[in-house]
C-alpha cells in the first residue's frame, strides 16, 4: 500500500475577479520509505502540492489518500489531528517557536496532544533525537542562540517527534550555506535509510535533486511524465 | 500547563508592552478600589450620622404609626413600661433600648423689649417669634446608648442631663433664624418672660405649654431637617399629659447588619398591635442615595474596565499581528484552533491576575492606610462633621480577584479567535 494516493487532485484560486488553477488534475503515489524531489520552477504548483499533501490545505477536486485513510474532505480539526500523527514539516525558514528553547521546540507537536506522554518520557525521546541530529548540547539554548544549520536540526527533531509516516521538507537548504545544506541533506538522508522514514521534499536545489531516490517534476500544475 | 508557561514566556518576550498593559491594569483596578473604598467610607457615614446619631438601627411603634405620622402620632402611643422594654431588650441582638415621643410643637421667643406702657405695638423687629417643630422626646440616657454619636454632634452646650429638664436642643440654623441663643451653662436662668415657650396640642387637641432655655444646638444631619428639637421626655410628657407613655421605641442592634433579624424577631415578640421597621425602611432616601452612588460607580468603573481591556484587545491584536507565522507553525503541527485561543486567552488572564492582584493590594493598602488616618468631608447635605473612613470589603475583593482576570480573559478572546482562524498555508507564508 502506498503512503501517499493523489487521484485527480485540483487546485483554484479566487484571486480577484479571476480565478487561478494551481494544481490541474495531478495523479502521484509515494510509498512508504521513499525519498523523493519534487522540482519545478516557480509558479508551478509545487508548494500548492506540498500543503496539499500536507493537509495544510485542501483540493478543490480529487482524491487525497494518506497512510489507508480518506483525508480529501475532513474539516479543520480533523485536519490538524492528521498533521500531528502522520506528518511532519521541515520549512525553508525553520520556523521554530522562539521562545521556547530546542528542547522545548523539539517536543511541541507531541506536549500539544490531548494525551500528551508525560514530560519524562517526552524528554527522553527528545534526548534521543537531539543525540541523532548532533543537537544534545543545546538543548536549552533558545533558537536565536543557534546557527542556520543548528536550526534546521531542531526542525527535523520537530518533525520526528511524533514518529510520523511521512516528513515533508519545503525548500529545506534554501536558507543554508553550502556546506551546511550537504549535512542535513545527509541527515535526513541518514534517517530516511536507518529509521525508514519517507521524506518528501519541494527544492530547488541541485544538490538535493542529486541525493533523491526519486525526483518528479511539476510544471503549469500538471506532474511532467 | 504546557500553554501557560508558553503563554508566561509570549508576555515576557516584548517586556514594554507586556508592562504598559500590566500598568494600565493596575492602574485601572487601584483607581476603582480607592473609589469603592472611598464610597463605601462616604455611605457608612451618611447611614452612621443617621442611625447613632437620630434614629437607631430598629424602631418600634404602635401598628399604623408610620402610615399616620403626619395626622395623628399622639394616638397611636404605647404605655412605656419595664415590661416592655425588657422584652425588646432580651431580643438576641438588641443592645439598647430607647424611648420617645415624635410630637409637633411651636416655640415662641420673648419680646425683645417690654411693651410700652401707651398700649401700642412693638415694633416688628423688638416683637418674639414663634415657630413650628418637629419636636423628640428623648431620655438622655437611654438615647446615648441607642444614638450615641448625637452627643459628639451637640455644639455651645450639653445635652439635657435628666428626663424632666428644662432646656432643649434645637437645630442650630433653626435658633439662629429665631434669634435664639444657647443658655450659658452653669448661669442662672433668665427670668420666666424672658425663656422660651414649648407649645404643644395634646391627644385632645388642648395647648399645653412650659417654659424653656436653649441647652445645645444640633447641626444638620441631612437636608431639609432644619425644624427639629431635642426635648426631655419628662418634659414632653407633662406638656403632652402623656405621663408614662410613649410613641415609639428606637433600639441598637450589634452587629449592625442585623437590623433585618430583630425587626422579624421584634415583631414576632410584640405581635399584630405593633409594627417594626429598620432604618433603611424608615429612611428609604438613603438607600436611593446609595444605590444612585452605587450606579454611578458601576459606571467610571465600567469606564475603567472598558479603557483598561481595550488596551489589552489592542495589545493582543497586535501581537496576533506580529505572530502570524508562529501561530500558522503552531497549526502546522498539529495545534487546534480551540488550543490557540486557550493560549490568548491564557496570555489575558495572566495578565489579568498579576494586574488584578498588584492592583487590588495597591489599592487595598491605600484604602486602608486613608482608612485609618481619615479624610474630614461632611456627608452630602450634613453639617455635621465628618470623617469618612474608607474601608473595602470582603466581597469587593473576592469579586475584584475574580472579576479583573475574567475580563482580562474576556478581553483577549476576540484576538484569540482572530488567531485561531488564520488558514495556516497563508500564515506560513506571512514574512
Amino acid at each position: 500500500m502506498n503512503l501517499i494516493e493523489l487521484k485527480g487532485i485540483q487546485k483554484s484560486y479566487e484571486l480577484g475577479k479571476t480565478t487561478v488553477t494551481a494544481l490541474r488534475g495531478v495523479d502521484l503515489s509515494i510509498a512508504k520509505g521513499e525519498f523523493t524531489v519534487i522540482t519545478g520552477p516557480s509558479g508551478s504548483g509545487k508548494t500548492t502540492l506540498l500543503n496539499i499533501i500536507g493537509c495544510l490545505d485542501r483540493a478543490s477536486a480529487g482524491r487525497y489518500q494518506l497512510d489507508g485513510q480518506d483525508v480529501s474532505n475532513r474539516d479543520f480539526d480533523d485536519l490538524a489531528g492528521v498533521r500531528n500523527q502522520k506528518i511532519g514539516f521541515i520549512f525553508q525558514n525553520f520556523n521554530l517557536i522562539p521562545v521556547l528553547d530546542v528542547a522545548e521546540n523539539i517536543e511541541f507537536p507531541c506536549a500539544v496532544r490531548k494525551d500528551a506522554e508525560k514530560p519524562e518520557v517526552l524528554r527522553q525521546k527528545v534526548e534521543r533525537l537531539a543525540e541523532a541530529v548532533g543537537l544534545k548540547p543545546y538543548l536549552h539554548h533558545k533558537p536565536d542562540e543557534l546557527s542556520g544549520g543548528q536550526r534546521q536540526r531542531v526542525a527535523i527533531a520537530r518533525a520526528l517527534i511524533t514518529g510520523p509516516a511521512l516528513v515533508l521538507a519545503d525548500e529545506p537548504t534554501a536558507n543554508l550555506d553550502s556546506a551546511t545544506s550537504e549535512q542535513i541533506i545527509d541527515l535526513m538522508l541518514a534517517l530516511n535509510r536507518e529509521q525508514g522514514v519517507t521524506f518528501l521534499f519541494s527544492t530547488h536545489d541541485a544538490r538535493v535533486v542529486k541525493h533523491a531516490k526519486r525526483a518528479l517534476e511539476i510544471r503549469d500544475g500538471v506532474m511532467v511524465p | 500547563m504546557a500553554l501557560l508557561k508558553l503563554a508566561v514566556r509570549n508576555l515576557r518576550r516584548n517586556r514594554r508592552r507586556s508592562t504598559i498593559t500590566l500598568a494600565a491594569m493596575i492602574i485601572g483596578t487601584v483607581a476603582m478600589t480607592c473609589l469603592r473604598g472611598f464610597i463605601n467610607g462616604q455611605q457608612r457615614v451618611i447611614i452612621d450620622n443617621q442611625v447613632e446619631g437620630r434614629m437607631g438601627a430598629v424602631q418600634v411603634h404602635k401598628r399604623g404609626y408610620i402610615a399616620n405620622v403626619l395626622t395623628s402620632p399622639l394616638a397611636l402611643d404605647m404605655a412605656d413600661t419595664p415590661e416592655l422594654r425588657q422584652k425588646l431588650a432580651k431580643i438576641p441582638g438588641v443592645v439598647a433600648v430607647a424611648p420617645r415621643i415624635e410630637f409637633g410643637a411651636m416655640l415662641s421667643t420673648p419680646d425683645k423689649k417690654p411693651q410700652p406702657d401707651d398700649g401700642s405695638l412693638l415694633p416688628p423687629a423688638d416683637q418674639g417669634k414663634t415657630s413650628f417643630i418637629m419636636a423628640t422626646a428623648i431620655d438622655p440616657q437611654a438615647e446615648a446608648l441607642v444614638t450615641p454619636l448625637r452627643n459628639s454632634f451637640i455644639r455651645g452646650g450639653k445635652l439635657f442631663a435628666s428626663v424632666d429638664a428644662h432646656d432643649i436642643v434645637l437645630n442650630d440654623d433653626f435658633a439662629r433664624g429665631l434669634e435664639v441663643a444657647v443658655h450659658p451653662e452653669g448661669t442662672p436662668l433668665p427670668k420666666v418672660e424672658q425663656q422660651l415657650a414649648l407649645l404643644a396640642p395634646d391627644r385632645d387637641g388642648a395647648l399645653n405649654g412650659e417654659n424653656v432655655v436653649m441647652g445645645a444646638a444640633l447641626p444638620s444631619f441631612s437636608p431639609g431637617d432644619r425644624r427639629i428639637g431635642l426635648v426631655p421626655l419628662g418634659t414632653a410628657q407633662r406638656i403632652l399629659r402623656m405621663e408614662g407613655r410613649v410613641t415609639e421605641y428606637s433600639l441598637a442592634v450589634s452587629p449592625f447588619d442585623a437590623a433585618p433579624r430583630v425587626r422579624d424577631a421584634a415583631q414576632a415578640a410584640l405581635g399584630p398591635d405593633f409594627e417594626v421597621h429598620t432604618w433603611s425602611e424608615l429612611m428609604p432616601f438613603i438607600g436611593t442615595l446609595t444605590n444612585t452612588q452605587d450606579f454611578i460607580f458601576s459606571v467610571i468603573s465600567g469606564v475603567f474596565l472598558a479603557v483598561v481591556l481595550l488596551g489589552i484587545v489592542n495589545a493582543m491584536l497586535m501581537t496576533v499581528l506580529e505572530r502570524v507565522r508562529e501561530i500558522g507553525t503552531m497549526l502546522a503541527v498539529g495545534m487546534r484552533r480551540v488550543q490557540i485561543i486557550q493560549l490568548f486567552v491564557m496570555e489575558g488572564l495572566v495578565i489579568g491576575i498579576v494586574g488584578g492582584l498588584l492592583g487590588i493590594a495597591l489599592g487595598y493598602l491605600i484604602v486602608t492606610l486613608a482608612g485609618h488616618i481619615g479624610i474630614p468631608l461632611p456627608a452630602p447635605g450634613a453639617a455635621v462633621p465628618s470623617v469618612v473612613k474608607p474601608f473595602i470589603t470582603p466581597l469587593y475583593l473576592v469579586s475584584a480577584l475574580v472579576g479583573v482576570p475574567v475580563g482580562a480573559s474576556l478581553a483577549c478572546l476576540w484576538p484569540a479567535w482572530r488567531a485561531s482562524r488564520l488558514r495556516p498555508v497563508e500564515a506560513l507564508q506571512t514574512a
